[in-house]
């Protein structure tokens, strides 16, 4: 619980430091909070040990066939 | 996109310098050796050999598109449309080099010196410094780089001469058994790490103030080179005092060999100290990734300012940092079969590419002029 009451805060905190400079600008405050409401998001779901989909698998989808054969070639 | 601060050639030689040893010293000379045992240093030569051939390809696309960065390059070459699909793969591309240099950092310092630290606070605390980095913009990174040039210098060299009295070169032996194959999968690594991610650098190529001229390319190339050979000579170290199967065996060689400094059982376990040198590169490619991530991203938002987006990724860079590595074995498994050909397509494929579609449409313009 404490975790997830310091990413809130951290969060708050980084909103803060922002908001003075952002309030002018529409769009960069609307894009500051989608992409500060995801990070947050994401932070707590690790917090809370939620399994989170690692984006390294994604890449290892396409590449590994590729860099097995490769190995296999100079090996 | 809000980021008016030049920096000028010897900054960007200085940077290149620095960013090219990046994490390349602290991880490559053990993936070196694991392939070909003790000729790790000839591949790393390979690999210097294959990286000025990388330099080259970049300085052309440069050439092609000058005072663009990798965003508007891709628009430039393939459209609106496609261009933004392909600088949106860039951003994931960086965003994951992000996060995994940051694994490199905190795994480091999680291994080495603070065993019993939470790792998320060693990264955050890391990526504080980055991003506190960042958002003063780059000529404060650039100038910070050029403060710490002399550190990294001195510390290296207190390296090279504190070891030499413990060389033995019978380690070297027998040259060239592993052969040309190994040795030459061992350079393609070895400039996959060092060399392939200067392709992200394409987001602060339009801030140098000369542009490209012949002066700066010619330093790119002997920063490139100079940062190649000093990784050269470590791996060098590395095999003629630890041996190829010590190095091949454990996770960070280059710290192993330093803690074997002593002189005259006085002068010993020093390795503290000339740890600065890894901070130093290793906060360099953080930073750079970083800022390559967070401009590329605005540039494609089309944000007032890429400050905005500071905070936000950093936050998600100190999580994914703690997400893509879920253990060491993953960790190896990845960077040898996966990421060799994924850096390729990525950093010598694409690039490629692109540089040849602009020199058709250049010519095309060319001759449309002509008529």
């Amino acid at each position: 619980m404490w975790v997830v009451a310091g990413i809130v805060g951290i969060a708050g905190l980084c909103t803060v430091i922002e908001y003075s400079s952002l309030k002018n600008f529409k769009k960069d405050l609307w894009v500051f909070g989608i992409a500060m409401a995801a990070a947050t998001a994401i932070s707590i779901a690790k917090a809370l040990n939620v399994t989170i989909p690692n984006p390294l698998d994604w890449i290892a989808a396409w590449f590994e066939p590729l860099g097995r054969s490769m190995k296999r070639m100079f090996d | 996109m809000l980021d008016n601060g030049k920096i000028n050639g010897r900054q960007l030689m200085v940077l290149i310098y620095l960013y090219s040893i990046g994490t390349t010293v602290l991880v490559i000379p053990s993936g070196l050796a694991s392939v070909a045992k003790q000729d790790a240093w000839i591949g790393g030569i390979v690999g210097v050999i294959i990286g000025m051939a990388l330099v080259l390809l970049y300085t052309a696309l440069w050439r092609v598109y000058p005072g663009k960065t990798f965003v508007g390059i891709c628009q430039e070459a393939l459209g609106k449309g496609v261009g933004t699909v392909l600088s949106l793969i860039y951003v994931f591309y960086s965003f994951i080099g992000a996060a995994t240099v940051l694994f490199y950092v905190s795994n480091f310092f999680l291994i080495h010196f603070l065993p019993h630290t939470p790792v998320m606070f060693t990264s955050s605390l890391f990526a504080l410094v980055v991003v506190m980095g960042s958002r003063m913009g780059l000529e404060t990174i650039a100038r910070t780089s050029e403060l710490m040039l002399p550190w990294f210098i001195i510390l290296f060299v207190v390296l090279v001469t504190t070891l030499t009295p413990q060389i033995d070169s019978q380690k070297l032996l027998p040259v060239f058994e592993s052969g040309g194959k190994s040795v030459f999968w061992a350079g393609i690594t070895f400039s996959g790490t060092a060399y392939m991610p200067i392709v992200f650098l394409f987001s602060i190529f339009p801030r140098v103030q000369e542009g490209l001229t012949g002066k700066v390319r010619l330093g790119l190339f002997a920063s490139a080179l100079a940062g190649g050979l000093s990784v050269v000579l470590v791996t060098l170290l590395c095999i003629l005092i630890l041996g190829p199967q010590i190095t091949a065996r454990s996770m960070f060689p280059s710290y192993a060999l330093v803690k074997k400094i002593s002189i005259g059982h006085f002068i010993q376990r020093i390795e503290v100290l000339l740890a600065g040198l890894w901070f130093i590169t290793t906060y360099m490619k953080t930073t750079y990734y970083y800022y390559s991530w967070v401009t590329s991203l605005s540039e494609i938002l089309k944000l007032k300012n890429y400050r905005t987006l500071t905070l936000p990724c950093a936050m998600l860079m100190v999580v994914f940092s703690l997400i893509v590595y879920p253990n060491v074995v993953y960790m190896q498994h990845w960077d040898t079969i996966v990421f060799p050909p994924y850096i390729i397509v990525m950093a010598v494929v694409i690039p490629l590419a692109l540089w040849l579609i602009g020199l058709l449409k250049g010519s095309k313009d060319l001759s449309a002029t002509r008529k």
